[in-house]
């Protein structure tokens, strides 16, 4: 019993180097919330993914920080972290993509959810399922949300040149949100909620769009630097 | 010159003029911008891994998860009555889909465990019977969504979704806050253990949404706990309506009411743990339970209740849980705190207070990278046919 003990073991920790994650950041109901998000929809299909599924999987997980523009935490952000992307049908025809991710906030998860159009890539709506902050309901608010509705990760990238560059540019897109009244309190989460949601934006460019808005951020690296010189 | 040609003529100029200067704006502007020109790749990446050719290939490569699991827990009274137990395991996912759907999910969930010793703890019920090595299975389960799919139109797809899902295999009993719930591997446990014996059953029936607030779940269960055996038992039938996702999401509630009825096979006392010759036992419970999770300074805090009452042939039975727990938000270390108390009239009572520390390695969101220590001592406050002990346990877990 000590051989097959040995063995059962060792099988073990062959299997959890290459093992592939059981779930993610996953709906908790999601035909519920998808059909809340979907009226029109007829069916969903769940994909589960990861970067050691991902061809150069390492190589794109070494690039994630680089697009996040901060370091990843080591309990949300591990090379083995799992996502489920769902993707939704009207019939026959895909009318969306929803993705969700983890990210820390200041009170505990902030869980980060966005639908997006499956062809441009666009916001479509964006939701937090689980957020335990003090600034939760002016989070959650419609009007704080619905500014995002159409931006895009390229925007995010832009983003990135503009603020640092050439501050109040018009197309700046992201400088335009207007961030609800929070307290000191609340602004770490605010923070989070952001990064969350670009996160959220790079994973989906990763697993889904095939790096679509990989030259927004290459043009935005490049200008940052020519700019510092 | 006419008045009116030299207006003319001036404006003319004059948005000459404009229309230049505009335009050279425009285009500095443009030669300004970093981003001029630049619009997402035509051609995206192919960005997926190695394509598997085989059917075997594709089907440990295409939305299949795999994950390994060790445990070791020792365990002793404060009279030096020691027991150990050692686990090794695994869980394995799978989910099948069409062009346009995801259309079922199997999970299995099991451990190859050796025990030296026992005491009475509630994570380890089954433990009492099992002495020396066991492979027990936890999780073994057929999940179908939206069964009658194939019997409607988009019309009727698009009303009914969500709605019509059935399951059937080895899972949590559907009574309580335990189907929302995992406690494979924790120390604290609700309240289906002490007040059915076991706290998974095999199960067959349906579960879904019934509106946008209230979800359901309806079984049928064999009654005969973690091994499938039939000793003249009838079964059981369970039913649960419960609070839906967006009462989680937007207010930290979960909640429910649960009953069942029905026969179930039992051990002479009736009540836990399922040892020696087991006989059918008539048994109704009605239940009502919820869980309030909200910001706490630096963290979380959760509080759970669980209340049932019912009867066990004509004995009538009330079993009671609260639960209070602390996470830091870092996730690091957490504390909890559980009462429990289960009366039969004629058998006795048990009751017992337990508290607990954890310190997390590894503690992800969704449960699906684990690694922790835990210290907990249960004091028992009431006891059946022995005296109450205090037990001291010490548990490491890794689930990756």
């Amino acid at each position: 019993m000590i051989r097959v003990l040995s063995l059962l073991f060792l099988w073990l920790a062959v299997a959890t180097q290459s093992a592939f994650a059981a779930i993610g950041c996953t709906l908790t109901n999601p035909a519920e919330d998808l059909k809340y998000l979907y009226p029109e929809m007829t069916t969903y299909k769940e994909q589960l993914e990861s970067f050691p599924k991902l061809k150069d999987g390492a190589a794109a997980f070494q690039g994630l920080r680089a697009r996040l523009g901060s370091d990843l935490d080591p309990i949300y952000e591990t090379y083995e972290t799992p996502y489920t992307i769902y993707t939704i049908f009207k019939g026959t025809v895909k009318i969306g993509v929803v993705h969700g991710v983890n990210v820390p906030g200041k009170g505990g998860v902030i869980q980060v959810f966005v639908a997006a159009d499956p062809n441009s890539g666009d916001i479509v709506n964006f939701f937090f399922q689980r957020l335990e902050s003090p600034a939760a309901r002016q989070l959650r608010s419609k009007e704080f949300r619905a500014q995002f509705t159409g931006l895009t990760l390229g925007d995010f990238y832009k983003h990135d040149y503009y603020a640092a560059a050439d501050p109040g540019a018009r197309g700046d897109k992201l400088a335009a949100i207007k961030p609800p009244a929070l307290d000191a309190a609340g602004k770490p989460d605010y923070e989070a909620a952001l990064r969350g949601l670009r996160k959220n934006l790079i994973l989906l460019d990763y697993f889904v769009y095939g790096r679509r808005f990989e030259p927004y951020f290459e043009r935005a690296h490049q200008a940052l630097t020519k700019a510092k010189e | 010159m006419n008045p009116v040609r030299w207006v003319l003529c001036s404006f003319v100029a004059a948005y000459c003029a404009y229309a230049q200067t505009a335009g050279g704006q425009t285009s500095q502007t443009q030669s300004n911008d970093p981003f001029a020109g630049v619009a997402p790749a035509a051609t995206p990446q192919d960005s997926n891994g190695e394509p598997a050719h085989s059917w075997l290939g594709n089907f440990f490569s295409d939305n299949f998860g795999f994950r390994g699991e060790l445990m070791s827990l020792f365990d002793s009274d404060l009279d030096g009555s020691g027991a150990s137990r050692q686990s090794i395991g695994f869980e394995a996912l799978k989910k099948f889909s069409s062009e346009t759907s995801t259309i079922a999910s199997f999970d299995f969930q099991a451990r190859l465990v050796r025990r030296d010793g026992y005491n009475p703890i509630p994570s380890d019920m089954e433990g009492a019977g099992n002495p020396g090595w066991s492979f027990e299975v936890h999780n073994l389960y057929l999940d179908l969504y939206n069964v009658f799919n194939p019997l409607m139109g988009d019309g009727a797809r698009r009303k009914q979704i969500g709605r019509f899902n059935v399951r059937i295999g080895h899972f949590y009993v559907p009574f309580g806050l335990n189907l929302q719930t995992d406690t494979h591997a924790t120390l604290l446990q609700l309240s289906n253990g002490d007040n059915f014996g076991f706290d998974e059953d095999w199960v067959a029936g349906f579960w879904g949404a019934i509106n946008k607030h209230l979800h359901y779940d309806v079984y049928y269960l064999a009654g005969s706990g973690h091994d499938l055996k039939f000793k003249g038992q009838k079964g059981l039938v369970a039913a649960r309506i419960s609070l839906s996702n967006r009462y989680t999401s937007q207010y930290g509630l979960e909640g429910g009411l649960s009953v069942i009825g029905g026969d179930r096979l039992a051990s002479a006392a009736g009540a836990a743990p399922m040892t020696g010759a087991l006989a059918p036992l008539r048994t109704e419970r009605i239940g009502i339970d919820g869980r309030y999770r909200h910001t706490a300074p630096n963290g979380s805090l959760a509080f759970t209740t669980e209340l049932s009452g019912g009867r066990d042939a004509f004995d009538p039975v009330v079993m009671e849980l609260h639960q209070a727990e602390y996470l830091r938000s870092s996730r690091r270390w957490g504390i909890g705190s559980q009462f429990r108390r289960f009366y039969r009239d004629g058998g006795g009572t048990t009751a017992s207070a337990t508290a607990e520390f954890t310190w997390y390695f590894r503690n992800d969101v969704a449960g699906s990278n684990l690694h922790w220590i835990k210290l907990n001592i249960e004091r028992q406050l009431e006891s059946v046919g022995v005296p109450p002990h205090t037990i001291l346990t010490l548990q490491y877990y890794l689930y990756r």
